[in-house]
């Protein structure tokens, strides 16, 4: 494992696997709470945990880290060595908890560049008062153990210092066009930053003797790369806009790409402000192309001494050193990217779907006759090709819901156990993999809802038992994907929510039209109501569901990923909160319809059938509700056209179709003038400007240029 | 958005109904010549629809209809003005563009008081200030007012162009 | 306290000679190289370094080839571990690879640039030279 971590630097590997190992305790902790006590593989596992964190980090000099750790092994190793009975669990169960949870926020703050201060006295004093008390239980049967001896380390490790010292900038300089003698202007500029800087480095790297530099400079800018103790306000402060500068752009980075110099095979993507929408220009000299060099270190060269002697080092070049490090990440398990690179792909990738429609469905090979043989068997590689790799870098984002559900289990630890009620957590189909952007989502809205269900939702011991519930109070969290969404649901057997309790508040808020009355809401309809804002049925804020800030917000959060929240429950038995996500967002199969001048997109998968319309299968209710009648089963019929009120719209029943679409259990008949294919398509937002209209979920380009609109069949069978 | 000397005082017009219109060039994306339009069901009047322009969606707004003038039939001389206030971007469609201007500060005047052509509570709305050129004036508008849906007062106003440049 | 110094950087070179003055007296050398023969130097003259402080980028010699050259100048006298000067890396390098190459030819501390002077201080005190 150590060998995909060698080109990370000490302190991000040293969080990584305390993190991990942390995790792991958390788990094997929850696991076992309700057992008597721990087995023989747990007490191994917890003690080599402890071991390996004592070690790292009494290298890294986090002393008081290293203390609590050393202390909970010496815990763990009597119980390894003695396996002594009667063990207080609970109690070796919170102090381990506590322990974990000491090294957490220590980690935390050393993520963060903060000193690691907390102090773990009172827990090593708690810690030892336990340890006495399990060693003096054993009465006269004392084996003889060996000490746990601790062995100072003879090497250390300190870390840089982080925030408040050295940064790094990378500073374009653009030039006014024309402006003579650049290159003095630019000399201008590195003189007056030496004042303040620690190291400084600028390309082109001749601006005083060559004059060529100066039409360089003119064409691509000038750049510096600059280690100072200063902020991008001091920079801006020394360079400013005027005569000479148009334009100062000011990047902060990393020691990394200061060390590596205008080498860097990094690229940046400038976004010009001023100029025209379209133009996302990639500065000339930043976009290189991955030298084929790169691709041909294969095996990995180890560092040896004597790599690290500087070669040549004059005024504004880069520290080049005897070997060329070559960026090496062939045998890493595992990599980091830069989440935006990954949007860009994305983006990138929806773009060539667009294309491939274009150039697939192009009006110039619609002529008649052509021949066309040889380009449709190289059509459907391109396509397979295209289609591989989307799914590919759909699934890159992809990440499994385990993380987000282990810190429920953990949530519903602590509450229930400071609230005093005692409850079982249960995880199914954790398994399920979601898009990055969805799974950081709905962290805080499934957090919301779960102490939600231990408080409000559960009952306290004695309430259950006066109601006759012999089961434990129990809240599961399950996942599945549906019909193209994530389902995620929590749920719990307590006392459900009370209808008439509802509605009255609803009522004294002013929350309900005067005019409809109670019964005429269904159970979904009041369950619902509780996710407006501003409603509460407790009384009493409590510590942990918190005031107001509650289900409206848990709502809104899964609108901003396009999902919503669904309520099932039965007073007395217990509730069901059901987040219903789309998968992914960006590219769908649809089919592409036509509604007079219009066209509309569905999902693919959505479609259960469709025909030619005849005007005998349609009846009409006497509500007004008009219905089709399909082998015998009447469905809702919506005319699409009309509904929408198309401007000069007119159905003509003789040539349209009936599209039979099905969710969720229901199943609605859309009435369309023509199907004209199926394709992928690209999602794309309807621009906020345009006020959100029922039934449309984005849109999208076709083929030909022209938009087509996509329909949320879920919210037209409303 | 960085105002460059030279385009400070630059105004790109345009005709709607009698009358010439100016907008200031550095809300002006660019201006491209009327394409199809892809209609939105459910949206205001003056929001025509979406059109797609190299690859991006944009709405646009018929300018005719937000100054409550009557609607014309598009012609080749229809353009879209592609505006971009605020980070929004939207396409005004308009009747006919005109040529770009420069008006200097001193040809700047206050909106008139009397009513030229059409509804004067709306044409206050949205012009605030005309621009005198050789021997013609022209409207300047604000497209941020043009975007928004408020009803702001002629008091507003007032106070707002008081304030305002 | 005899401190030797290596570093190639003019302005850290200032950084380092004004901090370390404080603990003793600080001999400066600009690479790899002449740090060893300071070293020996030293040896040889019966008064050797007790904490050495090496940069790891350098002319001529780089900070590891150094840290060999003083170690084995060291075995050469069968000076005993715990006799050893004892050698400080400071370096802006912070991938793991580093630090391993580092501890196992020997160094004593692998600092990271910029030097987090109270974690220095500690070490030192942990060390007995101070």
């Amino acid at each position: 494992m150590a060998e995909d971590f060698s080109t990370q630097g000490m302190l991000e590997i040293y969080l990584y696997e305390n993190g991990q190992l942390l995790e792991r305790l958390q788990e094997i902790v929850l696991e076992y709470k309700d057992e008597e006590c721990f087995d023989e593989d747990s007490i191994n596992e917890i003690f080599r945990a402890m071991h390996t964190i004592k070690g790292s980090s009494g290298v890294m000099m986090f002393d008081e880290v290293t203390r609590i750790s050393h202390k909970l092994e010496d815990v763990f190793y009597y119980l390894r060595e003695s396996k002594p009975d009667n063990v207080p669990h609970m109690e070796l169960v919170e102090h381990v908890l506590q322990v974990v949870d000491f090294i957490t926020s220590e980690m935390i703050k050393i993520e963060g560049g903060q000193p690691a201060d907390g102090s773990a006295e009172d827990y090593v004093t708690a810690l030892d008062a336990f340890l006495n008390k399990i060693k003096n239980g054993e009465g006269e049967a004392k084996k003889e153990i060996k000490e746990n001896v601790y062995v100072e380390p003879q090497q250390f490790y300190i870390a840089p210092m982080a925030s408040s010292s050295s940064r790094f900038y990378k500073i374009y300089l653009t030039f006014q066009k024309d402006l003579p003698l650049a290159n003095v202007h630019a000399y201008k500029a590195v003189y007056s930053l030496k004042e303040i800087a620690e190291d400084l480095l600028h390309y082109p790297e001749d601006i005083i003797s060559d004059e060529s530099a100066a039409e360089e400079i003119l064409e691509n800018g000038f750049k510096i790369l600059l280690q100072a103790q200063c902020t991008e306000e001091d920079i801006r402060g020394i360079i400013q806009e005027g005569y000479d500068i148009q334009k100062v752009d000011v990047y902060e980075c990393s020691a990394k790409d200061f060390q590596q110099g205008f080498d860097s095979v990094g690229s940046e993507i400038r976004i010009d402000l001023d100029a025209p929408i379209e133009e996302t220009s990639v500065a000339g000299g930043e976009m290189i192309i991955m030298a084929p060099a790169t691709q041909e270190v294969t095996e990995k060269k180890p560092i040896a001494p004597g790599d690290f002697v500087i070669e040549s080092k004059g005024p504004g070049t880069g520290k080049k050193l005897a070997k060329d490090k070559p960026k090496k990440h062939d045998k890493a398990a595992f990599m980091s990217v830069d989440i935006r690179k990954m949007d860009m792909l994305m983006d990138l990738i929806g773009e060539l779907v667009i294309a491939e429609s274009v150039v697939l469905q192009n009006p110039d090979l619609q002529v008649p006759g052509l021949k066309l043989d040889n380009f449709t068997k190289a059509a459907r590689q391109m396509k397979k090709i295209s289609s591989d790799l989307q799914n590919t870098i759909m699934s890159m984002r992809m990440v499994p819901l385990t993380n987000t559900f282990q810190k429920m289990n953990r949530i519903v630890f602590d509450v229930s156990r400071k609230l005093g009620k005692d409850i079982e957590f249960e995880m199914i189909g954790d398994q399920t993999e979601v898009d990055k952007n969805v799974s950081e989502h709905i962290s805080d809205p499934l957090m919301h809802l779960v102490r939600n269900s231990v408080d409000h939702g559960i009952e306290m011991p004695d309430e259950r038992a006066a109601a006759g519930k012999t089961e434990k109070g129990k809240i599961t969290l399950s996942a599945k994907n549906e019909s193209g969404k994530i389902w995620i649901t929590v749920q719990d057997n307590g006392k459900g929510l009370d209808r008439a309790k509802i509605l009255a508040k609803a009522r004294k808020n002013e929350l309900l039209d005067p005019y409809k009355l109670d019964k005429e809401y269904t159970d979904k309809e009041v369950f619902q109501l509780i996710t407006l804002p501003g409603f509460s049925t407790k009384e009493a804020v409590t510590e942990y569901s918190g005031r107001g800030v509650g289900m409206d917000v848990v709502v809104s959060n899964l609108q901003a990923i396009g999902g919503s929240l669904e309520i099932e429950s039965v007073l007395g038995q217990g509730s069901q909160m059901i987040m219903k996500i789309p998968l992914t967002l960006a590219i769908i199969d649809g089919i592409v319809m036509k509604v007079g001048k219009s066209a509309f997109v569905l999902e693919t998968n959505l479609v259960k059938e469709f025909m030619r319309a005849q005007q005998d299968m349609l009846v009409m209710k006497p509500d007004g509700q008009e219905l089709v009648m399909v082998r015998g089963e009447c469905y809702p019929v919506l005319r699409v056209g009309e509904w929408y009120q198309l401007s000069d719209y007119k159905l003509d029943m003789e040539k349209a179709m009936f599209v039979l679409v099905e969710i969720e259990e229901q199943v609605i008949c859309l009435v369309v003038d023509d199907l004209v294919g199926k394709q992928e398509i690209v999602v794309k937002p309807i621009p906020d400007y345009v006020k959100k209209v029922k039934g449309l979920s984005g849109c999208t380009q076709l083929g030909d240029g022209s938009i087509a609109l996509i329909l949320d069949v879920g919210a037209l069978t409303k | 958005m960085s105002v460059n000397e030279k385009q400070r005082n630059k105004y790109v017009t345009f005709k709607s109904g009698n009358e010439y219109f100016g907008l200031k060039i550095e809300y002006v994306n660019e201006i491209i010549v009327h394409q199809e339009i892809t209609e939105i069901p459910e949206s205001d009047d003056y929001i025509k629809g979406l059109i797609n322009l190299r690859g991006k969606i944009i709405p646009v707004i018929d300018v005719r209809i937000r100054f409550k003038q009557e609607p014309i039939e598009y012609t080749d001389r229809t353009c879209i003005i592609i505006v971009n206030v605020n980070d929004i971007v939207v396409g005004l469609i308009v009747e006919k563009i005109a040529e770009v201007v420069e008006i200097k500060e001193e040809d700047i005047l206050p909106p008139p008081s009397i009513v030229i052509g059409g509804d004067e509570k709306v044409q206050n709305k949205y012009v605030y200030a005309i621009g005198k050129v050789g021997d013609s004036v022209k409207l300047l508008v604000d497209p941020d007012r043009i975007l928004k849906d408020e009803d702001i007062t002629v008091m507003e106003q007032a106070i707002e162009e008081n304030t305002e440049e | 306290m005899k401190i030797l110094l290596a570093e190639d950087d003019f302005v850290t070179r200032k950084f380092m000679t004004n901090f370390l003055s404080k603990y003793g007296e600080c001999d400066v050398t600009v690479d790899g190289m002449e740090a060893v023969d300071a070293f020996m130097m030293a040896l040889e003259d019966d008064d050797p370094y007790d904490l050495v402080c090496l940069d790891i980028m350098m002319p001529a010699m780089d900070g590891y080839q150094a840290l060999m050259g003083i170690r084995n100048l060291e075995k050469e006298r069968n000076i005993p571990k715990e006799k050893e000067a004892k050698v400080i890396m400071t370096t802006a390098l912070n991938d793991e690879s580093n630090v391993k190459m580092a501890f196992e030819l020997g160094c004593t501390v692998y600092s990271g640039k910029p030097i987090d002077q109270d974690r220095f201080e500690q070490v030192l005190k942990k060390f007995g030279l101070i």
